[in-house]
């Protein structure tokens, strides 16, 4: 299998297995055999699927034979963060507590996707219930970072964002709550796409902050994100927060150039940020800003005074929901169950050992955050802060259609480095946190490289539901630059592991 | 039974009971309130559960609009102010017929607030205000081992988790409990006209906890209270306030303070009991449910609903009583159901004799409805048929006597009074050919008191009706039988 | 308030995690350190401010019509219960 056959995108995938220039039994072998080389150094699964993948693509190839006419994402590999339910597939949100958990069915995401006839080849390695920045935190595996295994892949979504930037398959699913999504993308150097609160269907998406969390789809082109985000949104019955203003977007519009547009740069906040935001990152943002401005765009200066507090507010919102979202792991009616002697050491033990560091802290601070005495100074002001940062946005994209700003103040850090200090790995969001509690959306693009090749993403933020925009803006950069084509020398065709 | 508590009556009159209740009616949907599982009662353990009312992860609630319309009518009824916008919370606690580890409620925005009910009590009417009604979830059921040794397991049914509920609370208005009887009788009534709950308690669709306390009378602030739990009748609800009430004035004039706690009321022994289980302080961490959305009412649907709602007790009690001129008593009585009440209009319109028809119904159908249960609905009379006989009564067609006869057997025998009077003969004897006949043939079967009455015995003749009467099986005319039977003796002796 | 091992207690209990105590004085530094960044709100004047508990905007969608649709796969999910008795799913007995 050639190098090109990986590194082909998913819209050219599917138009060769429509056509039948290739059958999709093809294209699946060789992302597994990509897979086989690199997903055990990477980490990057938890459950792999080869047999159930094979499968899937030889209907797909029986149907084409058949003169049916197939789905948009034909033939194309997909991996799945293991916070998606898949029926009868084990999904364990990288914890313990869920070690033997199958779903009997599939989450809204999946039908999806199978409709348009995907094939979904694992469930890919993420932080416990999606609570991190790193993936360290999974109770299986830490993933590591394509282009640097010594380094992190970001997280929550690390094994999705590392599958498609060492091309074991062209496109992933993650979530993202508080920037799981737009981080290890920006850190493996691929899109990463968190739609607007309410485009995509949380039906099936383990819940962590109800509030926050959105599925959101990883690809290596700005086309391929808008293909799967056009087959994944919109309005689903079984999810009273989806709505129906998400609508699939046309490709053609990502070919528009971004002359006209208004490109707004939060100035303010990247000099607040002073030497905590990266010279690389910096002067990765100056020359993006500066190359639409070459196209045609105008750039502005907007203000989000409130965004600097936004940290503040999510580590008591988010943590609050969650405690709640994770009560149901009780050892009732599913997961592992631990503990001998009463009802209540049941549940303490169970809980206990069943969950890791990480969400034994955020449970307890979430606990603490609206128990009584504390709600009103805590839980209820943070809402009401976020109700500020929410205006904020929403002001500044009512002056310009994308505000351009990094996904975080650096490249992908080393293993372990933060591992001790959740305060220290709390702050490395404070670029993507705000845009989650406004419920915009977000859009990580590769920009470039650093001096030491670590990619480095920058964050388009869009008017609500305006999904497409950002993704126009991203298209632009990526037809001068597209850094998503240079691949990992460890992903690289013929290279060994590392 | 308070008469013999331990608190004196000098000491109970010195005090004065403040009650509260919360009642929890489960409402008539199919499904359940975020679920489309069945909510029919009976099923097998965990056969009417999904992923959602098990807690699977990931699945999200969805509002059953049926449920909102329902509580929304409740809240009509009793006159609540019905919020143009509510907010579901949710109530965190951990129990293991709780499945997702919070309860899905309103909290500090419920759907109705204020409202009230009406009932009649020694003093006279009295309307006991609303705090509030609000949606929410049931849990489902654990199964506790009794004691049996060497079992230790408690077994946990989810058919009943999620299963759409309203919860009223009452304010501190009732002072006894009778009064509190009669409030959860009219409140069950209520719900029933609205056809929103069965109101059945023995399958738990309405449930209720009562707050109690006392105060010396006179005294503003409310005295510290206790609640209540497990109280499985409404006549347990009755009994376990007066008792309650006892406790606390007997404990608080020996010099004793009330303990703020929940009780269990067990019904075999006739006591409140303080729970077994060590309560920690409730931190419920209520917060605003973020998978639902706030629950947004149209001002124009809730004005059609409220004019398509059904006549309620107690307009209908006022209208018969106004339209058929019977005592407000009797048309308490009749109004106990939408379909009692309508079952007497019927019969009230065919048999032309509106209080006639109400006795009928209070004593002879009432009677029969106590013996055997069961309601208006599938009482073996149809209203019509009824009607008829009483028709024939009050136009003296058949005796008194004859009408309960017949009213026997037409609660086995389908067919109208009229036809079963011909089918058993039945037909009254007037005619005085006939009935001299019957006369001489009791005269000639009783000689002895036949002889006594000619010897001046005249208490003896009312014996010579009766057994005349039982001759003619009721159907001889009263007077005429007299007279016939004084016509015979007069001219057997001449 | 500072957060000490007492108050971690308190809601580990609360939150039905057992912690143990070594690791209970670890949590109630970081809960701390947290708690002392997040004390930041505070600087702020959120007087008529309504809180935000969700971002969603718009028309709501319909409620679900009152018609019973039985879960399939019902043995699929009481099968991922760690205990069952027949039907039922069991838990040691609350004391
Ligand atoms: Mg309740
Ligand atoms: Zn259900």
């Amino acid at each position: 299998m050639s190098a090109d056959g990986i590194l082909a995108s998913a819209e050219a995938i599917a138009a060769d297995v429509a056509s039948g220039k290739r059958s999709a039994v093809e294209v699946v072998t060789s992302f597994l055999a990509q897979a086989d080389r690199t997903a055990d150094t990477l980490r990057t699964y938890l459950h792999r699927m080869p047999e159930a993948a094979l499968e899937t693509a030889a209907a797909i190839d029986r149907r084409r034979a058949a003169k049916e006419s197939l789905g948009p994402l034909a033939g194309v590999p997909i991996a799945i963060k293991d916070n998606i339910c898949v029926r009868g597939v084990p999904t364990t949100c990288g914890s313990r507590i869920l070690e033997r958990y199958c779903p009997p069915y599939d989450a809204h995401v999946i039908e999806r996707l199978r409709a348009a006839d995907a094939v979904i080849v694992g469930k890919t390695n993420c932080d416990e219930f999606a609570m991190g920045s790193s993936t360290e935190n999974s109770a299986y595996a830490v993933t590591r970072n394509p282009w640097d295994p010594e380094r992190v892949p970001g997280g929550s979504s690390g094994g999705s964002a590392a599958t498609v930037a060492a091309c074991e398959a062209p496109l992933s699913l993650g979530s993202d709550t508080g920037g799981s999504v737009r981080q290890p993308a920006a850190f493996c150097g691929v899109y990463g796409l968190k739609p607007t609160y309410g485009a995509v269907s949380r039906y099936g998406l383990v819940a962590f902050a109800s509030s926050l969390d959105q599925i959101g789809p990883f690809a290596r082109t700005a086309r391929d994100t808008a293909l799967v985000q056009s087959a994944i949104c919109g309005r689903d019955a079984r999810d009273m927060t989806s709505r129906a203003e998400a609508t699939p977007i046309d490709l053609n519009d990502l070919e528009r150039p971004v002359a006209g547009l208004t490109i707004g740069v939060p100035r303010a906040i990247l000099d607040e940020a002073g030497d905590a935001l990266a010279p690389s990152i910096r002067a990765a943002l100056t020359s993006a800003a500066s190359a639409f401005e070459r196209a045609g765009a105008t750039l502005i200066d907007v203000a989000l005074p409130h965004a600097r507090y936004a940290i503040a507010t999510y580590y008591l919102i988010a943590p609050a929901e969650a405690s709640s979202n994770l009560a149901r792991y009780d050892g009732v009616r599913y997961g592992v169950r631990r503990g001998d002697g009463d009802l209540r050491a049941m549940y303490e033990a169970t809980r206990g050992a069943g969950f890791g560091r990480e969400v034994t802290r955020r449970i307890l601070l979430g606990t603490y955050a609206l128990s009584a005495g504390y709600y009103d100074a805590f839980y209820l002001r943070a809402q009401k802060v976020r109700t500020l940062i929410r205006q904020d946005f929403l002001e500044a994209l009512g002056r310009c259609d994308a505000i351009l700003m990094p996904v975080t103040p650096t490249p992908a850090f080393p293993i372990g480095e933060k591992a001790d200090d959740p305060l220290a790995m709390y702050l490395s969001d404070i670029f993507s946190i705000p845009a989650s509690l406004a419920g915009v959306p977000g859009l990580s693009f590769p920009a470039t490289f650093d001096a030491t090749g670590l990619p480095i993403g920058l964050q388009l933020v869009g008017r609500p539901f305006d999904e497409r925009t950002i993704l126009r803006v991203a298209r632009a950069y990526e037809r001068e630059h597209d850094a998503a084509s240079r691949v990992p020398p460890l992903a690289a065709a013929g290279g060994g592991a590392p | 039974m308070t008469k013999s508590g331990a608190a004196g009556n000098a000491a109970r009159d010195r005090y004065e009971a403040v009650i509260g209740l919360e009642v929890h009616a489960q409402l008539k949907t199919k499904t359940k309130i975020f679920c489309a599982c069945s909510t029919s009662f009976g099923a097998s353990a965990n056969t009417q559960v999904c992923p959602l009312c098990l807690g699977l992860p990931g699945v999200l609630p969805v509002l059953n609009g049926r449920a909102v319309e329902f509580a929304v009518m409740t809240g009509l009824a009793v006159g609540a102010t019905i919020h143009p916008r509510s907010v579901f919370a949710r109530k965190n606690y951990f129990y293991p017929d709780l499945p997702k580890g919070y309860q899905i409620s309103q909290y500090d925005r419920p759907l109705c607030e204020g409202g009230g009910v009406a009932i009649r009590t020694a003093e006279g009417p009295k309307v006991i205000g609303l705090v509030r009604i609000h949606l929410e979830e049931d849990a489902g059921k654990s199964l506790h081992p009794e004691g049996r040794e060497g079992v230790s397991t408690t077994r946990v049914d989810l058919n009943r988790a999620g299963v759409p509920l309203i919860e009223i609370v009452s304010e501190p208005e009732l002072r006894t409990g009778e009064e509190a009887y009669q409030y959860l009788t009219k409140l069950k009534q209520i719900l029933i006209y609205l056809d929103v709950c069965d109101g059945n308690m023995e399958e738990g669709s309405l449930r209720c906890d009562a707050n109690v306390s006392v105060r010396p009378r006179g005294q503003a602030e409310f005295g510290t209270k206790t609640e209540i739990k497990n109280l499985n009748s409404f006549r347990y609800v009755e009994k376990a306030i007066a008792y309650e009430i006892d406790r606390q004035i007997a404990l608080l004039e020996s010099g004793g303070r009330v303990v703020q706690e929940t009780l269990l009321w067990d019904s075999a022994r006739g006591v409140a009991e303080t729970m077994r289980s060590k309560e920690e302080a409730h931190d419920y961490r209520y917060f605003p449910e973020p998978d639902l959305l706030p629950l947004d009412l149209d001002a124009a649907w809730i004005e059609r609903l409220r004019a398509s709602l059904p006549e309620l007790p107690d307009a209908l009690r006022a209208r018969l009583v106004r339209a058929h001129g019977i005592p407000d008593y009797d048309a308490e009585v009749l109004t106990e159901t939408r379909a009692l009440a309508a079952y007497y209009e019927e019969t009230a319109a065919r048999s032309g004799h509106p209080k006639l028809a109400s006795n009928w119904i209070m004593t002879e159908v009432n009677a029969v409805r106590n013996k055997i249960g069961g309601s208006i609905e599938t009482f073996p009379i149809r209203a019509d048929r009824l009607g008829d006989l009483v028709g024939m009564v009050a136009a003296g067609r058949v005796s008194g006597k004859i009408g309960k006869q017949l009213f026997e057997k037409m609660l086995t025998d389908p067919e109208g009074p009229e036809a079963l009077v011909q089918k058993h003969g039945l037909l009254p004897i007037d005619d005085d050919a006939a009935l001299r006949a019957l006369a001489r043939e009791v005269l000639a079967a009783n000689p002895g008191p036949t002889a006594e009455f000619r010897a001046g015995k005249e208490k003896t003749f009312a014996y010579l009706v009766g057994q005349a009467m039982k001759q003619s099986r009721g159907r001889a005319h009263p007077e005429k039988l007299q007279a016939a039977l004084r016509a015979v003796l007069a001219e057997e002796s001449s | 308030m500072p957060i000490d091992v007492t108050v971690v207690h308190k809601i580990a209990s609360l939150a039905r995690l057992k912690i143990e105590p070594k690791d209970e004085e670890r949590y109630a530094r970081e809960l701390d350190a947290i708690l002392g960044y997040v004390a930041q709100l505070q600087e702020l004047d959120v007087t008529n401010i309504e809180p935000t508990s969700q971002v969603t905007e718009g028309a709501p969608p319909p409620l679900r019509t009152d018609e019973v649709c039985a879960f399939g796969e019902r043995e699929e999910a009481l099968g991922q219960a760690p205990d069952r008795d027949g039907d039922y799913f069991t838990v040691p007995q609350v004391v």
